[in-house]
């Protein structure tokens, strides 16, 4: 394997290297770079495409395409990439919204050359995240990708983007400090020293130990996911980031927690993970019904979609923590699915936004009359946020729901609680989500919006990226297979893995942590579980 | 041959979306030099395939045994979703009805929406409406069931939205979809409840499982609501009936379907359900609470409204509690049969109902009269789907109705009472529509009022002749089992109460000189049953309260206590670190004693606390070892 082409190293540095050229592009209105910046976003995807059509094996659940080289051995830093079934569906959708964001912020004026340079470089350190098999390149790569987030924010933003992006910046780096601290706790446990992620998990950990590890890397990839109450940096920097930027932060920025979660948290920390199972329950089941009562009373349209891509989060969270396949199925569907519709809403409020420049929906109205397309786009993108059967969120969702409502590691109330705060949250998710349109397309046309701004229907651009986004989601959720044949394999094993320590651990008398960490319900039948198991 | 008949039953679904998909280019856009009439013809082309394809099929399978049909749809490991199809006679029979009333609402369609800009948009939307339905009637899976309901609940929101700059619509569209909505995801917990202690969701396979079943009442119990949730949202039951006269703001043509067949669909579910509801005497007896109530409650409703097509969807609503009546007594032939009879008298009624709008440009019915000589042709139609609807002359409803009294009349004999209710009042009710519009003297604006033309009168013809003809139909495909020997006492009743409500009703509001009897009637009692018994507001004060309440509390608590506190640690760094500056008096003896001071103090409290905490920590490492 080592001998074959290097395909992940050059789907990371490729957009960081052209990106380098941006500086010296001669481009006198603006207009060169963007075409640029758009060919490297096509070019990489296109690569991404390739790489995975032709050198990747589905329903293999191992790593494929592993590259390993030393690359600062002094302190055990070693470039080492490689991909699986949990990873590959993420590059893909990397690949997909990034190349569309390029693609809608065509109308960047502001400083162009800066603008694109960042994007390449989140474009660069995203993948990164995702294919990153080295801890400590995992954390580099988890920073590159704040600082352009950071900056476009900062620069490029509304009117309080400095309260935002230093309210984001803040809380991520707080949060990474965490990272940081936990891996180099893990690489120095034991006798041997290594930040290489399989090594890692193969380490016998104490279990304290890797309670406390555990709950660092959840303190963490909370913060990003986000889970409540460490959430409000995310209302505030998606509603503040120009459109594009906001795309990239719903579409991908959630993922990575969320693959890091799985990635981290359940693989490398399984025994952890038998413990913290439920409260990752309870937070996803709070995270969804709180969200969507917020989200419910935000006026502004991309704070609501905001608050409503925590609801959606809070999904992968509960299927994460259902011990069962079809859970965890459920939870990478869900942000593979969640990855497009966010990119699609808040793309268009991008578009309203053109138009109206204003994201208070009482100060539209009645815009479907002018515009019939953007309309129809944004009622598909809603249907599908508020998982309409045919559209994908619905079968992550309900994959979740079944594979929640299946799991034998909790008591059935514990289960039915779970299940119908869920449930809640979905039938919020369509009254929010209804109101929006309503408020902003239905009934007469608001007389003082039309005196002073022209409504101009989506231009063929703008058609393209909602379609390109659209499409994709009707694909999954019409045949799930689709996404599904990607990680199937490797979400089975993983499953498989925490079943595995499941009745083991929960026979060991840890009073202490089950009391401090395990508030009640759970795993209550231990002991059938282990009968179950013999 | 029949082998391939019945392997292609996935078609009969397939051709309405099919239909949907390729109307797109021309309500998008991007055709416009040919106008949407294309569009529609394609549609309609459509729908004649798919008529013809379950014709064949339903010859097919007339005399076969029932045969299941199989699509792999989620794989996941642990479990596997079939989306499974079942063809037998009911099923293919329920396509035929489906996708024939959506040839004639199509054909209907075409005239009644002849100058609507958005007409391939709309044929779109009935593409998919029908697809759904046929889809609903052959899926032999509760989980494609669901998903189809859903889709339903998505083409209707769209449907009724279809006019979206209108002010009525916009509540509508909203309350139809949010009902609806809320019925189906209660049935989604019922779907997923039974995934997990049922293993399989197939309704042959449920049916089985059903007789084992030894489930806890209470879980029982839970899961017999949830199911029935669904079907009530659908079918416009209490408490969840306020959408479908809302849902009247949307076009005609969808009102046609909407009022026949699309709530028979969440009752087709209903009655393949009936076993796992069996399971539940709770929720058997939720099912015939709702449905009597409704039943009487509706039909009280409807002769309320002054709006003609509310006074008819409100009878809908009483008519499916018939139905949900029929359930409840395990009487599921005489629950199909009611829906059949009922969608073809109503398809009818509401075809006539769309005459009437379009050519008056009112649904006001105290802006109407006079129309029975200048509209010979809906009238008939309007006479001819009244009789079928109600017991009097041997047509559709009277045959089904008699049936549903003799099973009535073994299981509960208070029942009886149900349906002599909800005659007489649909009678009343007709009678009074008729008289209010056809009868009496012209107004302004129903004197200048032409019959409809041809694209409207032909489906129109076509259906009352199919309504007259029921009673044939029915004979031929022996849907009628009980009919040679019908308990004479139980007919006459029916047709008594017919006699007194078309009597009543005659009486009130036909004679030139009407009595004042409406005004007799106190203005409480009447608004109350014309505002639906204050549905709205009775959601408005619980449901929508307690949602509006907690998503007010909800972004309180997150902007002044999540992020208060953020931003309170935020504003007291700053503020620390402003009041501290001032503390610098750049002499080097006061840094340096601040310095000493900040280390001892630092020192104590660390050693303070390992002291504390270096027991606990110490067990805890003792612990952690293996």
């Amino acid at each position: 394997m080592t001998t074959q082409f290097p395909w992940l190293t050059t789907l990371i540095l490729f957009p960081l290297l052209a990106s380098l050229a941006i500086p010296f592009l001669p481009d006198k209105y603006g207009k060169t770079v963007r075409s640029y910046a758009l060919g490297v976003g096509l070019t990489e995807f296109t690569l991404i495409i390739y790489t995975f059509w032709k050198h990747y094996t589905l329903g293999d659940s191992g790593f494929q395409l592993v590259e390993n080289y030393a690359w600062i051995p002094q302190i055990g830093l070693n470039w080492s990439l490689a991909v699986d079934g949990l990873s590959m569906p993420l590059v893909i959708l990397t690949g997909l919204v990034t190349t569309l964001a390029i693609f809608a912020s065509w109308k960047i004026t502001y400083r162009p050359r800066l603008f694109y340079f960042l994007m390449l470089t989140m474009y660069s350190a995203q993948i990164g995240v995702f294919v990153a098999q080295d801890l400590l390149l995992f954390f580099l790569m988890w920073e590159l990708e704040l600082v352009p987030v950071y900056l476009l924010i900062a620069t490029w933003g509304g009117q309080r983007r400095q309260y935002a992006a230093t309210k984001f910046i803040l809380y991520t780096a707080i949060a990474s400090v965490f990272i940081l601290v936990a891996a180099l706790a893990m690489a120095f446990y034991g006798d041997t020293v290594t930040f290489n992620m399989q090594e890692l998990g193969m380490k016998d950990y104490s279990l304290s130990f890797e309670l406390l590890m555990y709950a660092a890397f959840l303190i963490a990839f909370g913060v990003k996911l986000p889970i409540f109450p460490l959430h409000t940096w995310l209302p505030d920097a998606h509603s503040e980031a120009p459109a594009p930027v906001s795309m990239i932060l719903a579409g991908v920025l959630l993922k990575m927690a969320g693959y890091a979660l799985i990635r981290i948290n359940i693989e490398m920390l399984s025994n952890a993970h038998v413990y913290f199972a439920p409260v990752l329950a309870v937070l996803g089941a709070v995270s969804v019904v709180y969200a969507s009562l917020t989200a419910f009373a935000q006026t502004n349209l991309k704070r609501r979609l905001a608050y409503s891509s925590i609801a959606h989060m809070g999904f992968v969270l509960i299927g994460i923590s259902a011990f069962t396949e079809l859970g965890l199925s459920g939870a990478v569907l869900q942000m593979v699915s969640h990855g497009l519709i966010a990119a699609t809403l808040f793309f268009l409020a991008g578009v309203a936004y053109d138009r109206t420049h204003t994201l208070m929906m009482d100060e539209m109205g009645g815009m479907a009359k002018q515009m019939p397309t953007v309309f129809a786009l944004f009622t598909a993108g809603s249907m599908a946020s508020l998982a309409l059967p045919g559209m994908s969120g619905f079968v992550s969702e309900i994959s979740v729901f079944l594979g929640f409502a299946t799991s034998d590691a909790y008591s059935t109330p514990f289960k039915v609680a779970i299940v119908s705060l869920a449930a809640i949250g979905v039938i919020l998710s369509s009254i929010y989500l209804l109101s929006m349109l309503r408020t902003v397309f239905y009934g007469e046309e608001n007389a003082e919006l039309v005196s002073h701004v022209t409504l101009t229907d989506a231009q063929p651009r703008e058609a393209f990226i909602a379609l390109c986004l659209l499409i994709p989601i009707i694909g999954i959720g019409v045949y799930p297979k689709l996404a599904t044949q990607t990680y199937d394999a490797k979400t089975v094993e993983v499953a498989a893995q925490v079943r595995q320590v499941l009745p083991v651990l929960a026979e060991q008398p840890l009073d202490q942590f089950k009391r401090s960490v395990i508030a009640s319900p759970a795993i209550g039948d231990s002991k059938n579980l282990i009968s179950a198991a013999n | 041959m029949i082998e391939l008949l019945s392997q292609t039953s996935w078609w009969v679904p397939a051709y309405g979306l099919v239909g949907a998909v390729i109307t797109l280019p021309w309500s998008i856009g991007l055709v416009r030099r040919t106008g949407s009439r294309p569009a529609a013809y394609l549609n309609i082309l459509m729908t004649v395939l798919a008529l013809i394809h379950s014709s064949l099929l339903l010859w097919a399978v007339w005399d076969a045994p029932p045969e299941r049909l199989l699509i792999p749809w989620l794989h996941a490991p642990g479990l596997d979703i079939w989306l499974t199809l079942l063809t037998s006679r009911i099923s293919v029979g329920g396509t035929v009805i489906i996708t024939a009333l959506s040839l004639l609402a199509q054909v209907f369609a075409l005239g009644y929406m002849e100058k609507d800009w958005a007409l391939a948009r709309f044929f779109g939307l009935m593409g998919i409406f029908e697809a759904a339905m046929s889809g609903i009637v052959l899926s032999d899976s509760l989980f494609m069931s669901y998903a189809l309901l859903e889709v339903l609940t998505l083409s209707t929101y769209l449907l009724v939205g279809f006019w979206y700059a209108q002010p009525l619509v916009v509540t509508a569209a909203r309350d139809a979809f949010l009902t609806k909505r809320v019925g189906d995801l209660l049935l989604l917990m019922g779907v997923v409840t039974l995934s997990s202690i049922a293993g399989s969701l197939d309704f042959t396979h449920l049916a089985l499982w059903a007789q084992t079943a030894q489930l806890s009442p209470l879980v029982a119990n839970l899961l017999g609501l949830a199911l029935l949730a669904g079907p009530v949202g659908k079918c416009a039951q209490f408490p969840l009936n306020l959408w479908l006269d809302e849902a009247m703001e949307g076009p005609n043509p969808a009102s046609i379907l909407r009022n026949s067949v699309v709530v028979g669909c969440g009752a087709y579910v209903l009655i393949a359900l009936q076993p796992v509801l069996a399971l539940s005497p709770l929720a058997l007896t939720t099912l015939t609470v709702l449905g009597a109530l409704t039943a009487i409650g509706a039909s009280l409703v409807a002769i309320a409204q002054i709006d003609i097509k509310r006074a008819l969807s409100h009878s809908t609503s009483a008519y499916l509690g018939l139905v949900f009546l029929a359930v409840g007594m395990q009487q599921d032939e005489v629950a199909l049969l009611l829906l059949f009879v009922h969608g073809l008298a109503k398809a009818l009624l509401f075809m006539s109902t769309g005459s009437i709008i379009l050519t008056t440009s009112t649904q006001d019915l105290t802006e109407m009269g006079g129309l029975a000589s200048r509209m010979p042709a809906t009238t008939t139609a309007y006479i001819v789907g009244a009789l079928a609807s109600i017991g009097l002359l041997p047509l559709g409803n009277f045959m089904a109705m008699v049936e549903w009294a003799e099973a009535a009349w073994v299981v509960a004999p208070w029942l009886m009472g149900v349906l002599v209710a909800v005659n007489g009042l649909t009678a009343f009710n007709l009678v009074r529509v008729f008289g209010l519009v056809f009868w009496g003297k012209p107004q302004a604006k129903t004197r200048r009022a032409p019959e409809v033309g041809w694209l409207m009168a032909v489906p129109m013809i076509t259906l009352m002749i199919f309504n007259l003809l029921a009673p044939f139909i029915l004979e031929k495909f022996q849907m009628l089992p009980n009919w040679n020997d019908p308990n004479r006492g139980l007919v006459l009743v029916l047709i008594c109460s017919s006699l007194v409500g078309c009597g009543l009703g005659a009486w009130l509001y036909l004679s030139p000189e009407k009595p004042k009897l409406v005004g007799a009637i106190a203005t409480p009692l009447r608004e109350v049953l014309a505002d639906d018994f204050k549905m709205n507001r009775l959601y408005q004060f619980s449901v929508v309260f307690a949602v509006l309440l907690g998503s007010r509390l909800a972004a309180w608590f997150d902007r002044y206590i999540v992020d208060g506190l953020v931003n309170f640690v935020g504003v007291a760094s700053i503020f620390s670190g402003e009041t501290l500056k001032y503390t610098i008096s750049g002499q080097s003896r006061h840094y340096l004693l601040t310095l000493f001071i900040g280390i001892l103090l630092s020192i104590t409290v660390l050693s303070w606390t390992l002291w504390e905490w270096s027991p606990t920590l110490h067990s805890l490492a003792l612990r952690a070892q293996p």
